[in-house]
């Protein structure tokens, strides 16, 4: 008796689809077996499910089982086997039929409760696109899968559940997909407010225009300066995630099992935030089944490096491919899989190997020498594809507390609220969107040449000011165009259409700074 | 040419006078470059950190380059911080300066500044050493190297020191041998200040411009500046300049003080720095 069954395999962030054929031999010795390049986790998976359907008090037929996931050709990893092969072996015991336009999918603990499994989102997806109509996931992962409306979605707790619900002696509730999840307000919660920040206005500001055009940025300064609290404010700032952004990043932390139980689309931007120490399959993803590193994961969002002159070289320099590119392509012998990478990096480091490089009180030890080298750590082409320079200077402690002390008015601007910010910065998000509506880009920092000349046009006054600082400054070529993208941003937080010199101006503060100490 | 190494000894009649009248001048030196008597009639030693601040290096680049643009060589260590603006100020007013090196005549030290070591002998400069070969400097060498920076000069100038200093050492060198010594006044708070600091309370001439120095070197004045660019700023501009002009500002700490947003304030700073008006360094604005 040959029994069937419908389930699926992950490969990177696509889905194929797998059948679970379970034969029931009614001759030979009684055993339980599965062929289809299973790997250690699908194989165990005999014992679980042999244990799960004892403990749920069913009998468990002692006949010869021999299940087959096919295609038998493609290595098939996961535990979620485990529910397509219980529910197939008991339908013959029960006597039940398997609904064809159905797909399980689910870990078995040994009491016969389902676990929460990784990739339920991308089953969903799947299933919407193969015409599946009905979805059995565990429980704990049927938000994620719930996200899809065009599929009858059911909640497994228990095996035995889903085996009386399909023999129609009990009906089991699907869930009905709620359009606002509760935690789908889109406010991040950040560490800090920038309201919190004291001084450091020209950071904040270089923050604010980064967020508002999704562009890289470097914090150089000394050691207890704020740049690391600058960026642990930023996700306070940023917009909240679009439907379909939401959809995209969801997806990458349901295949690499970043979603905890009961948890459904992500509402706000992923700030990822890896030590130092990362090594470069981490961070950029990797591994014979090849996972997704630190820069997919901020997908959409932030990618913090602290301490960005201690990454390894060779680390760094594998970023180059993917800042360009908003992707990366993993390549192994057996598989290739590409995993999004558009996040925005915000790299923070000290000015030189001691970190009191132009302090006011203490003095720099570093030679000239050691200061050059350790800028010369991260290479040109990393330098470049960031858009923003800013300096974070020491602030002094005191001075800052008496300046924004009560009762001390009219001198200097109370610091904004990062709810304030986020306003403005929604707002040129907007306008960008409406903007690159055609064109498949979404914020400022990813037009290419073609996009600029449309879109980030300079008048004959502006245009003069880039061409001179290009000279004064000694910009590159990248870094002109550069500009023109920061001013295009600065613009837009306005909500000018043109860019003035203003802009212009104020862009090229956050140039690049060569070092003057040579 | 330039790069070929001579040797004059102590009893040569171009063996400069000054430095044949300290105690223990050097009996013969090596030296690369044209050696040109007139090079050694108004000799200026300027010496201080190597930990060089910002504010530093704008002293020594404004006093060099005035005086050197008068006819007088610089004479310092070729070390990185102060030495070298030192030299870099004197190459870039079209002077003459002279580098005492610690290590042997055929060593570059410290390499990476083998740009400058180059220029100052194709300006008509000299680098000089009394050891020959390419030894290595050692601790040793850095203080006897000093006697003869000291006693080439008819004054040093200290521009930065700590209190624990190789340029208290020439600064003392420079008292023993009865020549001129200057000091740049410098925040008492800096820790490369103590040293000049120090030195000024005990009675070197304080500097406060280039004429206190050219003065001793019955030298015309570097006539007063004209700075008639005041004029055609917006308020906004003139407020900043007002501001710089007392002292160098970050770009934070000027907006706290003038009550204006990051973003307006950036704006008007780059437009000042495209003119050539202020200029930005080590993180701060300066009036250029």
């Amino acid at each position: 008796m040959l029994i069937k069954v419908s389930s699926a395999l992950h490969i990177g962030l696509e889905t194929v689809g797998v059948d679970v054929e379970i034969n029931m031999a009614s001759r030979g010795l009684p055993g339980f077996e599965i062929v289809g390049l299973p790997s250690k986790a699908v194989d165990e998976s005999k014992e679980r499910v042999r244990t799960a359907i004892v403990n749920s008090q069913i009998e468990f037929p002692s006949r010869k089982i021999t299940v087959n996931l096919a295609p038998a050709d493609i290595p098939k990893e996961g535990s979620f086997y485990d529910l397509p092969i219980a529910v197939g072996i008991l339908s013959s015991v029960l006597d039940f039929r398997i609904p064809k336009k159905a797909l399980f999918f689910g870990e078995l603990s040994l009491d016969g409760s389902l676990r929460h499994t990784k990739g339920a989102l991308l089953l969903a997806l799947y299933a919407k696109e193969a015409g599946y109509t009905h979805l059995f996931v565990p429980k704990d992962s049927v938000n994620e899968a719930a996200v899809i409306p065009e599929i009858t979605v059911y909640p497994v707790a228990h095996l035995a559940e889903v085996v009386e619900h399909l023999a129609g002696r009990y009906a089991l509730e699907p869930v009905v997909h709620k359009k606002t999840a509760p935690s789908f307000d889109g406010a991040a919660v950040a560490e800090f407010d920038m309201a919190e920040i004291l001084g450091q206005e020209q950071a904040k500001r270089a923050m604010e225009i980064a967020a508002a055009g999704g562009h890289n940025i470097l914090m150089v300064g000394s050691p207890g300066a704020g740049k690391t609290m600058l960026a642990r404010a930023l996700p306070g700032i940023l917009p909240p995630l679009q439907t379909t952004e939401s959809l995209e990043v969801t997806k990458i932390y349901s295949a690499s099992g970043n979603i905890p139980a009961g948890g459904g689309l992500l509402a706000t931007r992923p700030f990822r935030a890896p030590h130092h120490s990362t090594s470069l399959v981490g961070l950029i993803g990797g591994g014979s089944k090849p996972q997704p590193g630190e820069i997919s994961l901020a997908h959409r969002g932030v990618l913090f490096l602290d301490e960005f002159n201690e990454f390894p070289r060779a680390v760094l320099e594998a970023l180059r491919q993917p800042l360009e590119d908003g992707t990366v392509t993993i390549a192994r012998s057996l598989r290739r899989v590409q995993y999004p990478a558009q996040f925005m990096l915000v790299a923070s480091a000290n000015p030189c190997p001691c970190g009191y490089l132009n302090h006011p009180k203490k003095p720099c030890i570093c030679s000239p020498r050691e200061v050059q080298k350790y800028q010369k750590r991260t290479s040109g082409p990393i330098l470049d594809r960031i858009d923003l320079h800013v300096e974070v200077p020491a602030v002094e402690v005191d001075d800052l507390a008496q300046h924004f002390s009560v009762g001390k008015k009219g001198v200097g601007l109370a610091p904004e609220t990062s709810q304030k910010i986020r306003e403005r910065i929604q707002q040129a998000r907007d306008i960008q969107q409406q903007r690159f509506s055609s064109d498949n880009i979404r914020v400022n920092a990813e037009m290419k040449n073609a996009h600029l000349k449309q879109y980030a046009k300079l008048a004959s006054d502006v245009e003069q000011i880039l061409r001179q600082a290009a000279n004064r400054f000694q910009l590159s070529a990248r870094s002109y165009f550069r500009m023109q993208k920061i001013a295009r941003t600065i613009a837009d937080l306005e909500g000018v259409q043109e860019i003035e010199v203003k802009h212009m101006a104020e862009a090229l503060q956050y140039r690049p700074k060569i070092n003057n100490e040579e | 040419m330039v790069r070929d190494t001579h040797i004059i000894y102590k009893e040569d009649a171009l063996y400069p006078a000054l430095l044949r009248g300290i105690p223990d001048a050097p009996a013969r030196l090596y030296y690369k470059g044209t050696w040109a008597e007139e090079l050694f009639t108004d000799c200026l030693a300027v010496v201080g950190s190597r930990h060089m601040t910002s504010y530093g290096r704008r002293v020594t680049e404004q006093l060099v380059g005035e005086v050197a643009s008068r006819g007088v060589t610089i004479v310092s260590g070729f070390m990185y911080g102060i030495d070298v603006a030192a030299h870099k100020a004197a190459l870039g007013a079209g002077g003459k300066t002279i580098a005492i090196m610690p290590c042997g005549i055929e060593r570059i030290h410290p390499e990476y500044q083998e740009d400058i070591y180059w220029r100052i002998l194709e300006t008509g400069g000299l680098v000089l050493s009394e050891y020959e070969g390419d030894s290595m400097p050692a601790y040793w060498t850095y203080p006897k190297r000093n006697r003869i920076v000291a006693g080439l000069s008819k004054a040093t100038l200290v521009v930065e020191a700590g209190l624990k200093s190789g340029s208290l050492i020439t600064a003392e060198l420079t008292r023993m041998f009865g020549r001129k010594l200057f000091a740049v006044p410098g925040p008492i708070t800096s820790e490369v200040s103590k040293g000049t600091t120090k030195l000024l309370k005990e009675g070197a001439t304080l500097v406060a411009s280039s004429d206190d120095i050219l003065e001793h070197y019955g030298k015309k004045r570097a006539s007063g500046q004209a700075s008639g660019r005041a004029s055609g700023k917006n308020d906004l501009e003139q407020k900043i300049l007002d501001a710089l002009q007392q002292e160098p500002f970050e770009v934070d700490l000027l907006a706290r003080t003038l009550g204006m947003a990051a973003s307006t304030l950036g704006t008007t700073l780059s437009l000042l720095e495209l003119q050539g008006i202020i200029k930005h360094e080590g993180g701060k604005y300066y009036v250029d």
